[in-house]
């Protein structure tokens, strides 16, 4: 038997290292990773190199490196207001999504593990938006927020409402960004739909027996068993909206008076419309540095938990 | 124990980031020895290539010091003798000129049997400036390109994405047939860096036919800002949802106010005679242009609700006869008989004036431009196919064409014995004199515009967008966030 399983393993070369360690080296695997991880260092890890030393620079695409400025670029961004505002602009989408959007799929993957009528078709009709390519997406938002034709002050109008400026005025711009996003959580929901379906029915249904209503077996079962999954899809939520571009280049380019230009969009403008890629690779850098602070702090949070 | 673990955890990620970095340096000074290493070696064999391939004037042009020889030999020996070149105008399959450009196309070869042309289509992306960027810095940039925008063109050369064509233009027989305005934005320090392959000048349009239902004369325009507001509101119908004038108001916002700080009598920046340049947005005329920019819309009601629109949906508004005014340029009349409008429908006149007593129209348009990184032998082979496309037999040919396929030409052609106003059916001579009229008195957008349009659009959409918001102090607070974080750099980058 113990041959049997031998024989269908792996190739393995066994290496007697100078401590009296035996390595073993699973060729297969390692085969296996490297295109993931040379794309991954060549792709990713790379990329974040060069934005990090373009950022020492007064970077010239046609002749590079330019001028060494050491940290100009970033003493321009800590006295730079248009960086400033697009800081406070990218947390306060990066909390508009939370309140908004975050909790949707969650909710969503629940109710659908709950209700056992036609939940294949509902399933499809949650996954169906996902197929509409985004930036269609958006540009039909906009149509439905033109406060002149759109139909959305269409509708409020017949009950008295209206007309809104949704994307014309600062205090209501984000807002409106973020909203379709919460019909849009297709993908989310599926990955929390398939950690619920992991959960033994034995538990729930001891629970049961042992007199848990739904919110006791919610709270001492379910969100239990989920917690490693919102954790990931935290740290995932955490990166998109952070690097979130599409929605307000195509919604409102950054206006009315740059209230929805955030960090990405300063990237993009810094480099392809002010030629300053050392400034936009200082911003790329300081953006690297807040993502990772936030995702090992809840990571070491999940942990201790 | 633990803590030994993690400082031997954390040295081997410093020690794996710092060998990247070093690997990434390497990798960016590579390309700037590379490019040292080709441009001593370039100038010498030049000649050589020169007189096998060209038959121009263009010897002058050794001054370059970006080219590459390496290449040069490379192509010639390759090709037997013939250059090849790279350049993005393949006609889109849907595009009503294909069969004449590539008419023209062929007839440059065959004019010229030592230059093939690849023409190709522009890779896609998020916008043309950003594509073309990218390819440059990738190294896959074209030899020649024709779409160095009137704005952008300066920026461009400051990053070494245009060669300096001024050895070209000095020995380039047609030089003196090229109108005054449209060389003024592609020429810097006296360099010549553009050929202009189009340009347009921009003033107001007015649909008669609503200005006839409104109770005005229809050959009338407004003349001056008192106009402006009496004619647009006797325009302005809610209940139809038919309004005066267009504003722009989204991310282009200063595009079409600068207009309005002209007519004002000021202009949004000062270049200084060292170069240096010196804001002017809390200047008298800048403040009144925005107070008359925000009383069109909260005072006056005449603009269009949705005031931050894109472009497009003010075009359309246009169209669909749902705005009577708005700015137009020379190049879109036929984008409004395409749309269904009568052009004798179609008003053109220069801008109402303002406080200042002007109302100059905008020069707009784009520049030919070469590759500064190509091979001398492209650069000239470039140069020729350049001169050939805007040669006045061109010119012709295709305003020929645009005639005998019923297309609206252009009024404002970039030579001056170029005349589109003779090619074009049933034209008014009305409209032809007051394009004219608007070119008489033009003016380029304000100098640094690609950096300094966020601060500027910030301020003309707070105005917009807060009927409480104080024109004045919503420019001092966009005048101290630029001097601070854009001018008070460049000046000093041009004082160095």
């Amino acid at each position: 038997m113990k041959t049997a399983i031998d024989a269908q393993q792996q190739p393995r070369v066994k290496v007697r290292a100078q401590n009296g360690f035996r390595l073993k080296i699973n060729w297969t695997g390692i085969a296996f990773l490297t295109p993931a991880v040379v794309c991954f260092l060549l792709f990713k890890y790379y990329p974040l190199i060069q934005a990090v030393y373009m950022s020492f620079f007064d970077y010239k695409v046609i002749n590079p490196p330019g001028k060494f400025v050491w940290l100009d670029n970033y003493k321009y961004l800590y006295h730079s207001t248009e960086f400033w505002n697009a800081f406070k602009n990218t947390f306060a989408f990066f909390f508009i999504y939370f309140v908004l959007t975050f909790w949707v799929p969650i909710v969503q993957a629940v109710l659908l593990n709950e209700i056992k009528f036609a939940s294949k078709t509902l399933r499809s009709l949650y996954l169906l938006p996902t197929a509409v390519p985004a930036v269609a997406g958006y540009l039909l938002w906009k149509w439905l927020y033109n406060p002149d034709y759109g139909l959305l002050n269409y509708l409020l109008h017949f009950i008295g409402l209206g007309p809104y400026g949704w994307l014309n005025d600062p205090a209501t711009a984000k807002w409106s960004i973020v909203l379709p996003g919460v019909f849009a959580t297709g993908m989310g929901m599926l990955i929390y739909y398939s950690a619920l379906q992991g959960i033994p029915s034995e538990n729930i249904e001891a629970a049961k027996i042992d007199g848990a209503g739904p919110w006791r077996r919610m709270r001492s079962i379910v969100f239990p068993s989920l917690k490693f999954i919102i954790g990931i899809q935290f740290i995932s939520f955490i990166c998109g909206v952070f690097l979130t571009f599409d929605p307000m280049y195509i919604m409102t380019g950054g206006g009315p008076a740059n209230s929805t230009r955030t960090l990405s969009m300063l990237v993009f403008n810094s480099s392809f419309k002010e030629f300053r890629f050392g400034v936009a690779g200082s911003i790329s850098f300081v953006m690297f540095i807040i993502i990772a602070i936030i995702t090992y702090v809840q990571i070491k949070v999940s942990n201790r938990d | 124990m633990k803590n030994k673990q993690k400082l031997r955890t954390w040295s081997s990620l410093a020690i794996v980031l710092v060998l990247m970095l070093i690997v990434s340096a390497c990798g960016g000074g590579n390309n700037g020895s590379n490019n040292t290493g080709s441009n001593t070696t370039n100038n010498s064999s030049t000649t050589d290539n020169t007189a096998a391939t060209n038959d121009t004037s263009n010897a002058n042009a050794t001054t370059n010091d970006t080219t590459d020889n390496a290449a040069t030999t490379d192509n010639a020996a390759a090709s037997g003798g013939t250059v090849e070149i790279t350049v993005w105008d393949q006609p889109n399959p849907d595009d009503t000129m294909k069969s004449i450009k590539e008419e023209v196309y062929a007839d440059f070869e065959t004019a010229n049997p030592g230059i093939k042309v690849k023409h190709e289509l522009m890779p896609q992306g998020t916008n043309d400036r950003e594509v073309f960027v990218t390819a440059m810095a990738g190294g896959n940039g074209p030899d020649a390109y024709h779409a160095a925008h009137f704005p952008i063109i300066a920026d461009w050369v400051g990053q070494g994405l245009a060669l300096d064509l001024t050895p070209y233009w000095d020995s380039y027989e047609d030089k003196d047939k090229f109108i005054a305005s449209s060389m003024q934005a592609g020429t810097i320090d006296g360099k010549v860096y553009g050929i202009p392959h189009d340009m347009y000048v921009t003033g107001l349009f007015w649909n008669k036919k609503m200005f006839e239902a409104a109770g005005l004369d229809r050959d009338t325009p407004p003349a001056n800002w008192d106009q402006l507001v009496e004619f647009g509101q006797k325009l302005t119908n809610t209940s139809k949802k038919q309004y005066g004038i267009t504003l722009l108001g989204m991310e282009w916002a200063d595009w079409w106010f600068e207009y309005y700080v002209w007519q004002a009598g000021g202009d949004l920046t000062h270049v200084n005679d060292d170069g240096t340049v010196q804001l002017a947005f809390t200047e008298d005329p800048s403040i009144k242009a925005l107070q008359f920019y925000k009383d069109l819309k909260w005072k006056y009601k005449i603009v269009q609700n949705n005031v931050l629109q894109s472009y497009q949906d003010n075009m359309n508004d246009i169209f669909q006869g749902r705005a009577a005014m708005s700015n137009a340029a020379s190049g879109g009349f036929g984008d409004y008989v395409a749309q269904g409008m009568d052009l004798n429908d179609v008003g053109f006149a220069p801008y109402p004036v303002g406080p200042g007593g002007k109302g100059p129209g905008q020069i707009g348009g784009a520049y030919w431009i070469i590759n500064p990184k190509t091979s001398k032998e492209k650069q000239d082979a470039a140069w020729k196919y350049i001169t050939y496309m805007n040669s006045k037999e061109v010119a012709e040919k295709y305003l020929t064409w645009q005639q005998d396929n019923g297309i609206f030409p252009n009024l404002l052609s970039v030579r001056s014995d170029v005349d589109p106003s003779q090619f074009a059916k049933d034209i008014s001579p009305e409209l032809v004199a007051a394009v004219n009229k608007a070119a008489s008195d033009t003016h380029l957008e304000y100098f640094l515009k690609e950096r300094l349009t966020p601060y500027v659009v910030k301020a003309v959409q707070k105005a917009l967008t807060d009927e409480k918001s104080d024109p004045k102090q919503l420019l001092q607070e966009a005048q101290d966030a630029a001097q601070k974080e854009v001018v008070d750099a460049y000046n000093a980058s041009v004082k160095k």
